[in-house]
């Protein structure tokens, strides 16, 4: 029975330390001067309106981009991957670059959820009465914002890689088919 | 005697209530089903693409449609120069499409954008 207690007790002790190392006040905050946190407050409405737009236009972005980079993927890669490999043509260039730029499409559909969860805790807070917990909001969003378009750029080299490939290729098949025809 | 009374009780009492039960029971069950629903509109990243949410109203009519264009290569048929060069001229358009806009580029969150003071400030 003393055991019993001993353990609820650790528990609810271990979910009370939980709570509080979690909680987004403990978390440790971008340093600001008193001259930052005025301006928070005296142009919070301002603020929250340039962020709400972009909140707004990078939803939009990421819908097209997103579908482009799908088409491209299983409309384009797969289809071609697809038809070189019926056709008894290898395609292990082509299948480790259309795999690689999956996996970044997927890295890029997760780091976007992330960013677009931090804007908008960023936007619910209000800015007048709590600027230190505000721009420790946006700094995490700006940090994911930039993860996403890293990724943006490692799917436009994995185009591009694909790109080069398909020139190679097609070089390489017109002297091949060039010399069987001599 | 008793026992067969009590039975008939027990079963004029659930005989009594089933149809309520069934709305009670239909009712927790929806309920149920549209928590979980909400919670794999929120888990899969649906809610971030939903731009018929209020919003994101005012742009909900710029999605782009054009990309069903690219319909036209077949995952199967021959090989060569031509069906090769076709799908080069496809693919080009595409990449030139996803490399004109530098996605998410820029850095709109900077505090200097944002009119409150420099920025790296930490």
């Amino acid at each position: 029975m003393k055991s019993l207690t001993r353990i609820i007790s650790l528990a609810i002790v271990g979910l009370f330390v939980a709570a509080v190392v979690t909680s987004p006040y403990a978390q440790a905050q971008a340093v600001l001067t008193d001259e930052q946190k005025e301006q928070i407050v005296t142009n919070c409405q301002s603020i929250k309106t340039i962020m709400n737009q972009l909140h707004i236009s990078d939803a939009l972005l990421r819908v097209n981009r997103g579908q482009l980079y799908e088409s491209i993927a299983t409309k384009l890669m797969d289809r071609f991957n697809g038809r070189l490999s019926s056709n008894n043509i290898n395609t292990d260039a082509f299948s480790t670059i259309t795999s690689s730029y999956r996996q970044v499409l997927t890295k890029f559909r997760s780091d976007y959820v992330l960013y677009e969860k931090q804007l908008s805790k960023a936007l619910s807070i209000d800015c007048q009465k709590q600027p230190s917990e505000f721009n420790t909001a946006v700094e995490s969003a700006r940090t994911l914002r930039k993860t996403v378009h890293s990724d943006v750029t490692a799917l436009n080299g994995s185009i591009t890689s694909y790109q080069s490939t398909i020139d190679n290729f097609l070089e390489s098949y017109q002297q091949a088919t060039s010399g069987v025809g001599q | 005697m008793d026992e067969i009374e009590q039975v008939d009780e027990q079963l004029s009492f659930w005989a009594q209530h089933r149809f309520l039960v069934l709305i009670g029971l239909t009712i927790v069950i929806s309920l149920v089903l549209v928590a979980v629903g909400l919670v794999i509109y929120n888990v899969s990243g649906a809610a971030q693409l939903d731009l018929s949410r209020p919003d994101y109203k005012s742009v909900s009519s710029q999605v782009v449609d054009d990309v069903d264009i690219i319909d036209d290569y077949s995952s199967t048929g021959a090989i060569n120069t031509v069906t090769i060069t076709q799908f080069k001229e496809l693919f080009d358009e595409q990449a030139t499409s996803a490399s004109a806009i530098d996605a998410f580029g820029g850095d709109p969150l900077d505090p200097e954008v944002l009119e409150y003071g420099q920025g790296d400030n930490q």
